[in-house]
């Protein structure tokens, strides 16, 4: 194969862009799929007060704002060497409880639900939220525009927008609840769990019955064997807003768990020359390349890795479904006597529904907690600013904040993992083995290659930071087919 | 919930990422206009706004935005786009109609749908929107470079997109520049 050496920086700067690379028999030699980062950000946030960050961070971006403002919160906490009051951490569970249900629910609906309700080979003009609500309905479809509006209205009364919360501030809130504000969000959260489970059984109905599909998600054309990420609490289960990170091996064996903070000692970046973003790994592992197995630090931090690393969940009606998912698609104990690993990647989208369910009960029993309406909610930081981390799992990945200050509390260092950053590597061989399966003998199946590359990295729900938010509101995506001689066999475009 | 918006409130939305370069033009926009509002007089609003404005800023797309719109018969919506088909800094006053209608059929984003497919969505919903939301573009440089700073050009736009958001509110039939869009913005 020619070797071929791609200039980032190029017209498409901004897009998802895929090059791909046949060999002299036309089968697929390589692929490359890069994304956009957002650039100069910590030259952006030095000399700015720590305080400032979690209002700031969440401009990064459009889609998970929340998120960016939760793990600012706690960085910043660390900062200054102050735990929240027990009433502060509850809200912030809370809020953040109310953000994973919006996003799941659009992510299913919006973006996996084309692939699964609607089908990978329907036409294209049906493949969409409109296709998707054609299908399960106008009633469903005016469930879930409901959905998105009680998840954001829980962020707005304790966030105080409902777009770009904030009052997370180092050492707690800014302001509780009160007993009114407590009881609908009760309300939402039973209306929440009923719009899960309803969820559940259309994934049950449309996607579990269905032969094609049960072929897809138990197949191997989606399937990497890599290691998994997750936050735990105690006993194991997935938590969102704060926990230990939990690794587990390809077989399921554990290999550890670590606090935050300590993520340099488990996590390195690899450094490829054909993108910008870093593809972090598993240190005790090491880089092995874009390949999968239990010799390779390849990891992914998702709703998959995230039911992958757990035990259980912590609630009752998720923990139920826990088990479902395990004995439907690896009924085998896997090493030590844990349930069976799911490595297919298009479980995702069922994984992303467990959690679903388990945000929905979380928010009744966080509003239901005693302490929820206390005014108990700021524990005003004294000591002197140094350094701190805060992670939070982001609904596409942990996210890490790490933040270094000088003695006034002023930004000196910034370093971040975002969700999508994680997936990064696993991504890119997802779209390679896409790519693989519809490219034989230099012969392209172009819809066919399209609809599966998007089905590979979308099942990871990665986001693209800065395109999320503009007019008309498209986010291109561009793939190049290269030949063994490096010239252009092709050049698939979509949205543009 | 914020209180329903009446009949004749015309929703100005400033939409951009305001630590994204020239992309925040929509938010200084937004700024702006509130200024000229509520400074009436001479330098005011020369336009004497007809009907009650509420005036916002925004951060996302597709959904979010169509779901902000929920309950407002007109909206303004003020954005930067990147077409190449005008030097930077050009206003341009459109319907979102005449936006290219990318998206539609299709997953705009990895996250979102186009306003155009969410407009769509929400419509047979039964959410009451505006019939088609105006717009008002200004040409720029976008890029994902991080910063609170517009470029000259951009910046010298502001009060040109202003006026024209003001006598698009002053005007049932609100001016719109017709083509010259080119095929896709950031």
């Amino acid at each position: 194969m020619q070797r071929i050496t791609i200039d980032p920086i190029t017209r498409l700067e901004g897009h998802g862009r895929i090059e791909i690379f046949l060999d002299e028999q036309g089968e697929v030699a390589n692929t490359y799929f890069q994304i956009p980062e957002l650039r100069g950000f910590e030259r952006f946030c030095v000399g700015r007060p720590v305080e400032e960050m979690p209002v700031l961070t969440n401009r990064i971006c459009g889609v998970c704002p929340e998120a960016h403002h939760m793990a600012a919160a706690k960085a910043a906490d660390a900062v200054y060497h102050v735990t929240p009051p027990r009433p502060a951490r509850l809200l912030r569970e809370l809020l953040y409880s109310g953000f994973y249900f919006t996003d799941h629910t659009t992510h299913f609906y919006a973006l996996g639900g084309p692939d699964f309700i609607v089908g990978p080979d329907a036409p294209v003009a049906e493949r969409s939220i409109l296709g998707v609500v054609r299908k399960v309905g106008l009633e469903i479809g005016g469930k879930v525009i409901q959905a998105r509006r009680s998840g954001h209205r829980v962020v707005e009364i304790i966030g105080g927008r409902g777009v770009h919360p904030a009052t997370a501030v180092p050492g707690g809130m800014t302001s509780g609840i009160t007993e009114e504000e407590r009881a609908e969000i009760e309300a939402i959260g039973h209306w929440a769990v009923d719009f899960a489970r309803g969820s559940l059984d259309i994934f049950d109905r449309i996607v579990l019955q269905d032969t094609g599909y049960r072929e897809l998600l138990e197949g191997d054309a989606y399937t990497d064997r890599t290691y998994y990420m997750g936050l735990v609490d105690e006993g194991m289960h997935p938590n969102f807003y704060e926990g230990r990170v939990r690794v587990v091996a390809p077989d399921g064996e554990p290999l550890g768990t670590y606090a935050p903070a300590e993520y340099t000692d488990w996590i390195a970046e690899r450094v490829e020359p054909w993108t910008y973003l870093k593809f972090p790994y598993l240190k005790r592992v090491g880089w092995k390349g874009f390949v999968d197995g239990k010799d390779s630090g390849v990891y992914v931090a998702s709703p998959l890795s995230r039911l992958n690393v757990a035990d259980g969940m912590a609630t009752p009606l998720a923990q139920a479904e826990f088990e479902r998912f395990f004995a439907t698609l690896a009924p085998e104990p896997s090493a030590g006597g844990r349930h069976g690993m799911v490595h297919n990647r298009l479980a995702t989208h069922w994984a992303r529904l467990v959690e679903l369910l388990y945000a929905a009960e979380r928010l009744v029993e966080l509003a239901t907690d005693p302490e929820i309406t206390s005014d108990d909610v700021r524990a005003v930081p004294t000591g002197t600013p140094t350094e701190g981390v805060g992670t939070v799992e982001a609904p596409r990945g942990t996210l890490t904040h790490h933040y270094w200050t000088d003695e006034r509390g002023l930004i000196t260092r910034v370093n971040m993992v975002v969700g999508t950053t994680n997936n990064y590597a696993p991504i890119s061989m997802s779209v390679r083995r896409a790519a693989q399966s519809f490219i034989h003998a230099g012969t392209v199946v172009t819809d066919g290659l399209l609809n599966r590359v998007e089905m590979a990295f979308r099942s990871y729900d990665p986001c693209f930071g800065c395109a999320t938010h503009s007019l008309p509101g498209q986010m291109p995506l561009e793939v190049t087919i290269h030949d063994a001689d490096g010239g252009i066999v092709d050049v698939l475009r979509q949205y543009c | 919930m914020r209180a329903a918006p009446g009949d004749d409130t015309t929703l100005v939305l400033g939409l951009g990422n305001p630590i994204l370069g020239d992309d925040g033009v929509g938010w200084r926009v937004a700024e702006e206009l509130e200024a000229r509002i509520a400074g009436g007089g001479p330098g005011g609003d020369p336009h004497g706004t007809p009907r009650r404005v509420e005036v916002d800023r925004l951060s996302v797309g597709g959904l979010r935005l169509m779901e902000r719109l929920i309950g407002y018969r007109r909206a303004i919506i003020v954005d930067a786009v990147e077409t190449g088909t005008a030097p930077p800094g050009t206003v341009r006053r459109l319907r979102l109609d005449d936006l290219p209608v990318v998206g539609l059929d299709r997953l705009a984003s990895a996250h979102d749908s186009s306003l155009a497919a969410a407009l769509t969505l929400g419509r047979p919903l039964r959410a009451p929107l505006p019939e088609t939301p105006w717009v008002v573009t200004v040409e720029a440089e976008l890029g994902i470079e991080v910063g609170d700073r517009l470029t000259p050009a951009v910046e010298a736009a502001i009060p040109v997109a202003t006026t024209a958001v003001l006598e698009m509110l002053a005007d049932d039939e609100a001016p719109v520049d017709a083509g010259g869009t080119g095929s896709c913005t950031n």
